[in-house]
């Protein structure tokens, strides 16, 4: 089946089966930020945007994002600086795996008013999983992003 | 695979009449991994754009929740906080938010997992479901409409809405798993206990969400002895249910959750 959507504001058409994963068709347009982590809906490694939602890529089939606007974090550079620098600044990275997933996630949150508390953030976080890190560092960069 | 996309709710019952054997797509949390792993169909009808089965209303005693209505919209609302709070305390416990945004009401009574959080709280609160095929709807109890794992008595039928009776008097919810958060159920319990007395249901103790008759008729009667208790929890439960955990604890763990609901009931 023949798929349209934009990504990061770009139109994309993608020739493919019903059954893909919307994971593998961001990736093979180039999209590497959205990682093939457990590929369960579990980790959030895969986290990107479905015309406005924080999805997981890995749960979502080709004819979900028809007609979509999906944006992953190579679009959102300037909107996620404040995010990055925290997490360069408070060591909140290691492997850097499943750091786009938390960028996002933290970008979702921060945009919309989320509290600024570690037990609303770690709360927050319910869909991302850090095998590095232990989130200590991950959560204390989400308090302290620069607004 | 053959991929259907339905404009509309007429179109999907066509579709599901041409195509009994098809896989609905509407969150597509679960259906997209058993299309990977177990394809059980050859046809994809997708339903998820049907604007029919979208939101949230109250009707009288009643609230109507669209089939579509995904778990984020219900965590959000504040008229499911106020009239349905077992189903608000319920719902926070659900998934992950990027899971919550894409999982629906419907697909989760559909898809009739054990362990299906939802589920069991909307039998303990007495919810129906209205089921619509070409030839009309229908609305059955939602504790009729399972028959075994992952079995459901759809017939030609696509869930188009719940209904759910504004819920009074005091209420329990809580959920046993291995993860703080993203849980999938090895026990939960959903209790109300309002004018017509206990209402009873759990996830992952048997192949569907189990209603616990004996234990309420025990606990209507006034009776409170931990001994009885346990044998009736025992006998409204079928050991076959659950895969996470030992029968013996998730019995154990549905005793202890069913004192605690006794002894610190919320009340509405």
């Amino acid at each position: 089946m023949q798929i349209t959507c934009t990504i990061n504001g770009r139109t994309h058409r993608f020739d493919c089966a019903p059954e893909s994963r919307v994971l593998d068709l961001v990736r093979e347009a180039g999209m590497t930020s959205v990682k093939a982590g457990c590929g369960e809906g579990e980790c959030g490694a895969c986290s990107l945007f479905v015309n406005g939602r924080l999805v997981n890529a890995c749960l979502l089939l080709a004819p979900q994002i028809q007609d979509a606007e999906v944006v992953t974090l190579e679009g959102l550079q300037e909107e996620t600086a404040a995010i990055r620098e925290s997490f360069a600044e408070h060591g909140a990275v290691q492997c850097g795996f499943c750091t786009p997933g938390f960028v996002l996630r933290a970008y979702d949150y921060l945009s919309h008013g989320g509290e600024r508390s570690e037990e609303a953030i770690k709360a927050a976080l319910d869909g991302n999983l850090c095998r590095c890190t232990g989130y200590r560092k991950i959560v204390e960069a989400i308090v302290k992003v620069k607004s | 695979m053959n991929y259907r996309r339905a404009a509309n709710l007429d179109e999907a019952t066509a579709l599901l009449a041409q195509y009994p054997e098809a896989q609905l797509l509407c969150g597509s949390t679960d259906a997209a991994l058993q299309l990977r792993h177990a394809p059980q169909t050859t046809v994809l009808i997708d339903i998820h754009t049907l604007e029919e089965l979208r939101g949230i209303s109250v009707e009288g005693d009643y609230m109507r929740i669209g089939a579509l209505v995904t778990l984020n919209e219900l965590l959000r609302s504040d008229v499911v906080r106020a009239s349905l709070p077992l189903l608000a305390a319920c719902t926070e416990t659900f998934g992950s938010h990027q899971i919550r945004n894409l999982a629906t009401v419907g697909g989760n009574i559909a898809n009739a997992s054990p362990a299906a959080d939802l589920t069991a709280a909307l039998v303990a609160l007495e919810a129906t479901v209205t089921l619509t095929s070409q030839d009309g709807e229908r609305s059955v109890p939602l504790e009729t409409l399972f028959c075994g794992y992952r079995c459901t008595k759809l017939d030609h039928e696509l869930i188009t809405a719940v209904t759910v009776p504004l819920q009074t008097g005091s209420w329990y919810y809580r959920k046993a798993g291995t993860r703080e958060r993203l849980n999938i159920a090895k026990v939960s319990i959903a209790l109300t206990h309002g004018h017509g007395g206990f209402r009873i249901s759990g996830a992952s103790l048997g192949p569907n969400p189990v209603r616990f008759r004996t234990l309420e008729a025990l606990l209507d009667g006034g009776v409170y002895d931990d001994a009885a208790i346990k044998a009736a929890l025992e006998s409204d439960t079928d050991p076959s249910g659950g895969f996470r955990s030992t029968q013996a604890y998730r019995l154990r763990v549905a005793f202890n959750m069913i004192k605690e609901a006794l002894s610190q009931p919320e009340e509405r």
